[in-house]
């Protein structure tokens, strides 16, 4: 079934990402971009609220905010960027092994219609930051990502198609919905 | 001497020497620290350099990295960062527990180490609130900061503190903490761009004690190899304690060995030249006299004898390895040992005098290290030529061989009777020597003391690149800042702090680290703890700044609380900061002196000195740069003027003795003319073979003058007795060979020292011998 998935580099994907923080009263939303550029190498781009670039490349990160200096740092310190990195790049290019070596994985669903896969990071560090993902899909198209933080934080990313379907003030129930409803 | 007696006097001696021995050994406290062996500083400078020599921050710190090991460098062999990460972690947590260090730094900022009761501390220590206000569109503009931040991938490092630190003062003053010119983190830890884990470790031992220094790293060494995973990494250090541990082992090494060589080459020697084993090894008795009393002497007058005074002594005592030979060479085959002495005895005296006379010049040099150097030689040879005038004749066995009837040597002694003397001789030698000190390239002396005993240039690029890497500071310059309190130092800092950034600004220097960026004044802390708001004020403004805001309401309670206790706290002082994880660093450059309060600021990477010179104009002496090399050659110069003084006074002495037990100027000036040219010879040819002159030449040549001042001696006198004449040709030609065995050994040295030593009295020895002979007087002139 994942090798259905694959897709050639480069591949984009639009996303809006609604971030279900402790810390905050409601949801943060952002949208923009996710690009695999091939090899190792994704980008995480935003358009709204903020312009912001995330680029992985080499084990390393560079972000970039508009007005700003570029910002350097470790792969290794930010794990959720390392969750997806090994899910979607292994995803795009339907590769199975390389997600089977990053991830525990449950599969539920069916092939041709509505599937979804629960993914348990292998690595010890990781998984003390990202406790598990899932991934909502129809068919040959991920539709929706939830990572689930250790600490009870949550977000849900809706791909492609569904990214333009985020609505104003989501909650979780309502973005669940979504994923579950058939295109 | 019946042999009953001489059984009894020889037990005598041994046990008298195993009690010496026993009591020197329960005694002595050897000192490696070099500064013991310095001439009291006379500038400021100069007292500065003696204590950052020894106990300097620069010279405390040790560069470590942890690679991979040989052969799997190439990336994917070995272990991985991560590993590499870990063990770099594991050494540091071993370290920090370990009291013979005072910090150990590899990159990892750890908030988990701050005390708690520390963090509002936060408020006082960083520069935000002396242009920035907490006000509402501050932390309006912070606050939704933030919530950009939670948003970008690097939420998880902040989640944690944006509760109590909304405006991130503490990643501030780690910013602000870190080396300016900090290598790249990689797994949390500093990283080289040859991947290698680099740390930083700073010793409590003082760097140029390399008895400490060998166990500061043995320390580390062994807390790495109990690591977990470390077999397949690579441990390497470096750094000014480490260097001096390399550096006295590769001697010591290389001394060995050169002394192992040449000791069965003198044994040979003497083995060949008097046929007998029991007059070789009673002629060692009064060498090991000498050297067990001399330093008793020395252990009765100091508390503590110095390393090198012995290494010194023990070369220096060379010459009263002569007495016992003269004496063996003198026998002959029906004359009773005690006899032979007798008629030696008043020569042998003069030449004991003479250099107990030259040696006692160096205790009026004052300097402490040359004091314990005369007390030391003095001691041993007049014990080395009273036990060879009174205690060993009476051992010596009754029948020798003639050396008189050694048909080589009569034939040696009418060659050399035979050897054209012309009067010109001394002027040719004397012109000679002018020409080549005239042509000799500059400079004369050598000031610089790392030069005798250089580092292999692997240890040295190893250390450029790791000093590169982790942007630690120079261990050359040091910026002093002197004021008469340590808040006064702090005040002087603050005010220089913006003329440092443009130098920064300007690449004149890569940093330039000072104290007051680890410590504000108490007047700064206290200006930013009036820019603090009440609770009422603050808890009005963060409702305001919080419009609009999807934080939870509760959320920055602990921020306001921290604010609260900031308010009421008492300034950090030095000593309370002592406290602090960062304590270590400040009080490294914070001294107190005679009163005043001296800071010293940290260089790195200096590009520009007249630049940084600069900074001390218009501060009337209260900031300037101190060049450590400088000030360390200066005090080379100051030393080496000492002894020049003290061989002047010497030489003087020298006359007056030789012209008195000779009671005749022109027998002194047969022997005093020939030593005197072949030592300003040595010094001449060495010059012209572009040697620079440092102390260990000047100490070497008064060793080979004392040599020469034998050959010169024992040449003059006329005897009348061929036979006599023979037997002085052969002890001199005993005593250069063995002179030229062991020394011309050490000129093949790899180590500048051993090899100026070597060099020097090898030259020496051939030079006296030869203008000996030549310049002494006929057989038939009288």
């Amino acid at each position: 079934m994942i090798a259905a998935l694959g897709q050639p580099a480069p591949a984009h994907t639009a996303f809006a990402e609604a971030r279900f923080l402790q810390v905050l009263e409601r949801p943060l939303v952002v949208s923009g971009e996710l690009s695999w550029l091939g090899g190792d190498q994704l980008q995480r781009r935003v358009d709204h609220p903020q312009q912001e670039t995330a680029t992985i490349a080499h084990g390393e990160v560079t972000q970039q905010r508009a007005g700003k200096s570029p910002h350097h740092f470790s792969l290794r310190r930010a794990p959720q960027l390392q969750v997806l990195l090994d899910s979607f790049v292994a995803l795009l290019s339907g590769d199975a092994g390389r997600l089977q070596q990053a991830f525990q994985i449950r599969q539920s669903g069916d092939a041709a219609g509505a599937w979804t896969l629960t993914l348990v990071p292998r690595d010890a560090k990781v998984v003390e930051t990202v406790a598990s993902i899932t991934i909502d899909g129809y068919a040959r198209e991920s539709r929706c990502m939830h990572m689930q933080e250790a600490d009870g934080d949550l977000a849900i990313d809706l791909l492609g198609a569904l990214a333009a379907k985020m609505p104003a003030q989501p909650t979780r129930e309502a973005l669940q919905a979504l994923c579950q409803s058939t295109p | 001497m019946r042999r009953g007696a001489r059984a009894t006097l020889l037990i005598a001696w041994l046990l008298a020497l195993g009690g010496l021995g026993w009591t020197v050994s329960q005694r002595l406290k050897i000192s490696t620290d070099l500064r013991s062996f310095m001439p009291a500083p006379t500038t400021p400078d100069q007292r500065l350099l003696m204590e950052q020599v020894g106990e300097g921050p620069g010279s405390r710190l040790l560069l470590l990295s942890i690679g991979r090991g040989t052969g799997s460098s190439v990336a994917g062999v070995g272990p991985s960062d991560e590993q590499l990460a870990a063990l770099s972690q594991g050494l540091v947590a071993a370290l920090k527990k370990d009291p013979r260090y005072s910090q150990a730094l590899n990159g990892s900022f750890d908030l988990g180490a701050l005390d708690a009761g520390l963090l509002p501390y936060r408020y006082l220590l960083s520069p935000t609130l002396d242009t920035q206000p907490l006000d509402e569109a501050y932390l309006a503009d912070q606050l939704q900061q933030r919530l950009d931040d939670l948003s970008s991938p690097a939420a998880s490092l902040l989640k944690g503190l944006l509760p109590r630190d909304p405006t991130l003062e503490m990643l501030k003053l780690a910013e602000l903490w870190t080396p300016a010119k900090s290598p790249e983190l990689r797994e949390g830890v500093w990283f080289s761009p040859q991947n290698e884990a680099l740390l930083l470790v700073q010793t409590v031992a003082a760097g140029f004690d390399p008895g400490a220094q060998q166990q500061a790293i043995d320390g580390i060494q062994r807390a790495f190899h109990a690591l977990p995973g470390s077999a397949g990494a690579k441990l390497e250090l470096s750094g000014p304690g480490y260097f001096s541990v390399v550096v006295g082992a590769q001697t010591r090494h290389q001394a060995d060995w050169i002394g192992r060589i040449s000791t069965v080459g003198f044994v040979a020697l003497l083995l060949l030249a008097y046929r007998s084993f029991s007059s070789l090894l009673l002629s060692a008795l009064p060498i090991a006299s000498a050297a067990l009393a001399g330093i008793a002497a020395l252990t009765v007058a100091f508390s503590e004898v110095h390393g090198i005074t012995l290494a010194f002594g023990f070369t220096l005592l060379g010459v009263a390895q002569e007495y016992p030979i003269r004496v063996l060479s003198h026998r002959r085959a029906d004359e009773d040992a005690v006899q032979s002495v007798r008629a030696l005895w008043p020569l042998l005296l003069t030449a004991i005098a003479s250099a107990c006379i030259a040696y006692l010049a160096f205790y009026a040099s004052g300097v402490n290290g040359l004091k314990q150097l005369a007390v030391f030689t003095i001691v041993g040879l007049l014990v080395a030529g009273f036990s060879t005038r009174y205690l060993l004749p009476h051992l010596l066995p009754r029948r020798v061989r003639d050396v008189a009837d050694m048909r080589w040597l009569a034939k040696a002694r009418v060659f050399v009777d035979r050897l054209p003397r012309p009067r010109w001789i001394p002027l040719l030698v004397a012109a000679a020597i002018v020409l080549m000190l005239a042509a000799a390239p500059r400079p004369f002396w050598q000031n610089n003391l790392a030069a005798l005993t250089p580092l292999p240039q692997d240890l040295l690029q190893h250390d450029a690149r790791l000093r590169e890497a982790l942007g630690a500071p120079d261990v050359r310059y040091l910026l002093v800042l002197q004021a008469p309190t340590e808040e006064g130092v702090l005040a002087l800092s603050e005010k220089l702090q913006p003329l440092v950034d443009t130098l920064v600004a300007k690449h004149a220097v890569d940093a330039l680290e000072l104290p007051s960026r680890y410590l504000p004044t108490v007047a700064r802390q206290r200006a930013r703890q009036q820019q603090l708001p009440d609770p009422a004020t603050l808890q009005k403004t963060l409702n305001e700044a919080l419009q609009g805001l999807p934080f939870r309401p509760d959320l920055f309670q602990p921020f306001l609380d921290d604010v609260r206790a900031a308010r009421a706290l008492p300034p950090l002082t030095p000593e309370r900061y002592a406290q602090t994880p960062l304590g270590q660093r400040l009080a490294a450059m914070l001294v107190q002196r005679d009163g005043h309060w001296l800071g010293l600021g940290t260089v790195s990477g200096v590009h520009d000195v007249a630049a940084l010179q600069a900074l001390g104009e218009h501060s009337n002496g209260t900031v300037r740069l101190l060049d450590l090399k400088a000030a360390s050659e200066s005090l080379v110069v100051d030393y080496r003027t000492r002894i020049l003084q003290a061989l002047l006074i010497a030489a003087v002495l020298l006359v007056l003795t030789i012209t008195f037990a000779l009671r005749s100027l022109r027998r002194a000036w047969h022997v005093l003319a020939p030593m005197t040219l072949a030592t300003f010879l040595v010094l001449a040819v060495e010059r012209v073979a572009g040697v620079e002159i440092s102390l260990f030449h000047l100490v070497a040549l008064i060793l080979a003058g004392g040599l020469g001042l034998h050959y010169a001696l024992f040449f003059e006198r006329d005897t009348g007795d061929p036979a006599e004449q023979r037997r002085t040709l052969h002890a001199t030609i005993v005593c250069v060979l063995s002179a030229l065995l062991v020394f011309g050994m050490l000129a093949w040295a790899t180590i500048p020292v051993l090899r100026a030593i070597g060099l020097t009295v090898s030259l020496g020895v051939a030079f006296h011998f030869c203008l000996s002979i030549l310049m002494a007087p006929h057989a038939s002139e009288d």
